[in-house]
């Protein structure tokens, strides 16, 4: 008897994982539930974790064995609490937008890119340019973090407790740092606006990055987050703002005022 | 607007073809929780958000939908922050953002309607459907 095959799916760049089924391996608890990732795809991952939180309503997901892939949960836009049981790779958890995630290993480049709003806390070191261009919520890093972390950032908190490499917080346009170790050269570089607090030695500043004066809402500021995340009293820290020679968006057009809010 | 109108602000109202009760009525926003709408223990990604003005007049902005979104109403001094934020939450979880119009439309990934706002909205993009171009055949590899 004649068959006729499917059509062969194929994607001649190589980057598409084309195997879109959702493997339904969790197990489901009430509101929680968990799977083991061990062998499943990238893909395949974010599909059950989408499938969970979209479609079955699950609040509390637990991820094991996630093994270090890269892009794990990217994209979920829905209020959450996912952890991730182990180390990921590149582009953890960017553009989210309401998650609250715990990692527990480890994190490559770019975690928690374009992040909307949400809090992710990492338990080990995370790689460069992570929280580039972060728009708003939390991120939290127990261990190190590469080069220019915040690149570009344009809202929200990054709590890093160790040091952070160079160019950290190059052209910062919003938002708020808190580097409890060292910092790298070229803190701030051509950033725009917000601020950085640095508990540890500076190597050196970037261009236009200048100290900035203590107030009383820096003071309610640190101290709050600190009590959040359960990590004491701050350290003392210095604050680092733009000095404002380099970049005004007042002289800009509307539009371009509008992406940074 | 004609076409050969030229309009440097776009607002919220404009976006929608109407304006909203809770932009001219404080008291359609003063129940609304902003540590309840917000992930984590405080006010999360609210934080960045602070009163601006917008044509001489009290704004917030609107990130989903790139505009503003005018306060008429006098706000409390020494509250315009809060009320600015609670204006925009309001204005989020009523689904009037022209975001989410934007969503339903044209979204390619299924997602919830009203995103992290409201718990339980419906999903869009589940049908999505790359467009064809008239004439063009897939490469044969």
């Amino acid at each position: 008897m004649d068959t006729v095959a499917p059509p062969a799916r194929f994607d001649p760049r190589g980057l598409v994982e084309l195997d879109e089924r959702v493997p339904g391996t969790a197990e489901v608890d009430g509101e929680r539930a968990q799977f083991d990732a061990r062998e499943l795809t990238t893909r395949q991952i974010n599909l059950e974790l989408r499938r969970l939180v979209y479609e079955l309503g699950i609040r509390e997901v637990t991820v094991h064995n996630p093994g270090a892939k890269h892009s794990l949960g990217v994209g979920i836009l829905a209020r959450c609490r996912i952890t991730f049981a182990g180390s990921l790779g590149y582009f953890a958890c960017g553009l989210i937008d309401g998650p609250e995630v715990h990692i527990t290993g480890r994190v490559g480049w770019s975690a928690c890119e374009n992040m909307m709003s949400g809090v992710c806390v990492i338990d080990g070191n995370a790689g460069s340019l992570t929280a580039a261009a972060l728009r708003g919520g939390d991120l939290v890093v127990h261990g190190k973090v590469g080069a220019r972390t915040g690149i570009d950032q344009k809202g929200g908190t990054i709590l890093v407790l160790g040091d952070a490499g160079s160019m950290t917080g190059f052209m910062m346009q919003r938002g708020r740092q808190i580097i409890v170790g060292n910092a790298g050269h070229g803190l701030g570089d051509s950033m725009y606006d917000g601020t950085i607090y640095v508990g540890g030695k500076v190597a050196s500043l970037g261009i236009d990055c200048v100290p900035g004066e203590w107030t009383d809402a820096d003071t309610e500021f640190v101290t709050r987050k600190f009590t959040i995340y359960g990590l004491g009293d701050p350290p003392e820290l210095q604050k680092f703002v733009c000095g404002k020679k380099l970049y005004n968006y007042d002289s800009l057009e509307p539009s371009e005022r509008k992406l940074v809010l | 607007m004609s076409e050969t109108e030229y309009k440097v602000s776009i607002d919220a109202e404009y976006l929608a073809g109407r304006r909203f009760e809770y932009q001219e009525d404080i008291s359609q926003v003063e129940n609304v929780d902003l540590l309840a709408a917000t992930p984590g223990p405080d006010i999360n990604w609210l934080e960045d958000v602070t009163l601006l003005e917008e044509d001489g007049v009290p704004a917030v902005f609107d990130r989903y939908s790139n505009s503003f979104l005018k306060i008429y109403f006098a706000i409390p001094p020494g509250r315009e922050d809060e009320i600015a934020r609670k204006v925009l939450i309001k204005h989020l979880e009523s689904g009037n953002s022209y975001g989410i119009t934007l969503k339903e439309r044209h979204c390619k990934f299924p997602q919830p309607e009203l995103g992290p706002w409201v718990e339980g909205s419906k999903m869009v993009g589940t049908n999505w459907t790359a467009p064809v171009l008239e004439g063009w055949e897939a490469p044969q590899h």
